[in-house]
């Protein structure tokens, strides 16, 4: 247990050995500090002026309601400040590849340098906006270890971008198996013998037979379109923009005819429910159009890939993003049916990895046929005997149940209690029997919910997996490798002492860090915690 | 409505016993001092502004009142009950802690998964020759927490968890 770790197989060659050098320059014991590419100095104005519009505006308009002559030089000023702020992320940003790690430097007055060890580095995403498309420069971002930071270089030459990832995961791969004999060590003497291979300054491997083709998992079918408006997580943007919109019905002419015309009074009694029925369509069909785009730009052309060890996911219509995984680091998968989707069939797909982005989950396939979603869950789960997607749950039991309609019982009453003390307090008459009717609404709503939640609520531990469903409305079956658990917390508020249950935690590097079996009765859940981790509980349980 | 199905015997069951390990006694009264400093300075906050309150509406008194019971509980009748429930127990294998008083938490993580081993004493704790300890794991859910130890056990608890996690290879994720 106390040896050193085996010398990493880079230790004796630099890590560029025989291939070709930055620049055509003769091999450099240390790598070169270089910058983003020149045509950086064309995206960087848009992003300084983006940051600077609204203020600026806010300025412009405030001088220009005084008059003040001040204010015809505010487009220049504007503009030439934005090329010079926009510029400077170029001249201030240098990065390298050593043999050990990949560095950025970059600031002016505070400098800062940031070193992600190559054997640490876990993704590498590309993301391109629209201005950085037509010039052919990418935005990348490496993610290392248990950190949420993570490193990003603005603008890299596109096809740089890609030997960058696929250089920087390669040897995280090695690294993290170091008697692997591929790679760029090991092609080292190859390499050399023909030189400039590649104009790629990162030294791209050259394929060898350990890169087999890239297979893929699933591709975008534009038949899945029918689930874009079943998904409600984008319904605050729609209703958003249709309250602004909402305050021109003013303007609809149904109105003006009941006030100018005593002929169309009987069209005018109508008015109001034309008005809220033209309303809802409305609503609907911009709902429908506004989902349904945002699905075909944000989903434009997906892609994802198994490529070696890697997970790679590619979309966007105007953005484009390459999102890539090293699949030893996915602890597991969220399969997540909103209500919505439940009856047609639909699902969303996650995985939950360690060291990638915030929250550690990437969405790897939109709302997707069920089936889909699972084939390709299994998949990127190596496609376990115990399949842990289909399997059944055990549920969690009538004390659980219970509480599941005890707290919804008690919003209903506090809904009640709530409604009561308007009746009392508004200055205008309303009905007394007002909390009752909100009290019986609320209650029968709430039964209905408890129900669909205790229904969802489930767990299971398989040979690999621990497979969690928690009380909720939405469907949300979380998989996580047993070997992905680093710990547990059990917890029992006082309530749920008084029924004998407990809430256990399985804490995990990966994802939202945790997945939570809500209400087991309590040996229960010690007695999974043990089964899923054997060993660990061993000296704290009681004979 | 259909029944749902009762309770599963087929599956595992298991009962965590007690942990072995007290904290040291000196917390109760470290406890009691640090938590009196904070409500006294606000008890005698609030008694100042009822004192200066004139013309007094009754429930001016009642709130003092319940500021008094406020005041009192987290001082006399929090720490020994803290003591008795804050237990703990490191192996060579794993840490597990009990704590929490109205709603239980009990914590276990393998030494395998062990990130940091931190102990940190406040100015209040060095003058009880109390230390704490608190285990980190790559888990943001996970840190396990052991207050107010004796200063010398912690020490040597840190330098035991560090030699067992110190051996560990892997990046514990």
């Amino acid at each position: 247990m106390t040896q050193p770790p085996p010398e990493p197989p880079y230790a004796e060659q630099p890590p560029y050995a025989g291939q070709p050098p930055y620049a055509g320059q003769p091999q450099a014991a240390e790598a070169e500090w270089q910058r983003m590419d020149v045509r950086y100095l064309v995206v960087g104005p848009f992003a300084a002026a983006r940051q600077f519009i609204v203020p600026a505006g806010a300025a412009a308009i405030g001088l220009g309601s005084t008059g003040s002559p001040w204010a015809l030089l505010a487009l220049p000023v504007f503009v030439l400040a934005s090329a010079l702020l926009g510029a400077v992320p170029w001249l201030t940003t240098y990065f390298r590849v050593t043999p050990t790690a990949f560095e950025v430097r970059r600031g002016l007055l505070n400098r800062t340098r940031l070193t992600a060890p190559l054997d640490r580095v876990r993704s590498v995403d590309l993301e391109a906006s629209l201005v950085s498309r037509v010039l052919g420069l990418t935005k990348v971002s490496v993610g290392t270890g248990v950190d949420d930071t993570r490193i990003e270089l603005e603008g890299i030459a596109k096809d740089d971008g890609e030997s960058l990832r696929r250089f920087l995961l390669t040897r995280s791969r090695e690294a993290a198996a170091p008697a692997a004999p591929t790679g760029i060590a090991g092609t080292a003497g190859t390499a050399a013998a023909e030189p400039s291979v590649t104009s790629s300054p990162y030294g791209a491997p050259p394929p060898s037979a350990a890169d087999p083709e890239p297979v893929e998992l699933a591709r975008i079918d534009w038949s899945w379109l029918r689930f874009a408006p079943l998904s409600l997580a984008r319904l605050a943007v729609v209703a958003g923009a249709f309250g602004f919109l909402s305050q021109f019905v003013n303007d609809i002419p149904v109105w003006e005819t009941r006030t100018a015309q005593d002929a169309y009074a009987y069209v005018a009694a109508q008015a109001l429910a034309v008005v809220l029925v033209v309303a809802a369509v409305v609503a609907l069909v911009a709902w429908v159009v506004i989902a349904v785009a945002a699905f075909v730009v944000q989903w434009w052309n997906l892609r994802l890939v198994r490529d070696g060890d890697n997970l790679r996911l590619t979309a966007g219509l105007f953005t484009t993003r390459s999102t890539s995984v090293d699949e030893k680091r996915v602890r597991g998968v969220r399969l997540t049916e909103p209500l919505l989707m439940r009856p047609a069939g639909g699902a969303e797909l996650a995985t939950l990895a360690t060291g990638v982005g915030e929250g550690g989950t990437t969405t790897v396939l939109p709302p997707c046929p069920r089936e889909v979603a699972v084939r390709v869950g299994e998949d990127v789960l190596g496609s376990p005997a115990d399949h842990p997607l289909t399997v059944d749950l055990a549920p969690h039991g009538r004390p659980a149940r219970r509480r599941q309609h005890v707290e919804q019982q008690l919003g209903s009453l506090v809904l009640a209690v709530v409604a009561a003390i308007a009746v009392g307090a508004v200055p205008w008459d309303l009905p007394w029997w007002l909390p009752l009717v909100v009290l019986a609404v609320a209650s029968a709503l709430g039964v209905v919910v408890a129900e669909a939640q205790y229904r969802n609520l489930g767990h299971r531990l398989t040979a690999d997996h621990l497979v969690v469903v928690g009380p909720s409305v939405v469907r949300r079956r979380e998989v996580l490798e047993s070997d992905g658990i680093i710990g547990w917390v059990v917890q029992q508020s006082f309530f749920q002492r008084r029924l004998g249950l407990a809430t256990l935690v399985a804490t995990t590097a990966a994802g939202g860090e945790k997945v939570v079996v809500v209400d087991l009765a309590l040996p229960v859940a010690v007695g999974l915690a043990h089964a899923a981790t054997p060993g660990v509980l061993d000296e704290f349980l009681a004979a | 409505m259909p029944e749902p199905t009762t309770e599963p015997t087929t599956q595992p069951t298991a009962v965590l016993r007690e942990p072995t390990n007290l904290v040291s006694p000196r917390a109760v009264s470290y406890w009691r001092l640090s938590s009196g400093v904070g409500t006294g300075v606000a008890w005698i906050a609030v008694a100042l502004t009822w004192f200066l309150w004139d013309p007094r509406p009754w429930w001016a008194s009642a709130l003092l009142l319940l500021a008094a019971v406020a005041a009192v509980v987290p001082t006399v009748v929090m720490p020994p009950v803290r003591y008795r429930i804050h237990r703990w127990d490191v192996t060579d294998v794993a840490v597990h802690t009990r704590s929490g008083w109205i709603t239980r938490e009990e914590r276990i993580a393998p030494l395998s998964r062990v990130q940091t081993v931190d102990s940190t004493q406040g100015a209040l704790m060095r003058l009880y020759g109390l230390r704490s300890l608190t285990v980190t794991t790559a888990s943001a859910a996970g840190p396990i927490t052991i207050d107010c130890l004796d200063a010398d056990v912690a020490t040597d608890l840190v330098a035991h968890l560090t030699a067992v996690t110190g051996a560990e290879r892997g990046d514990a994720t």
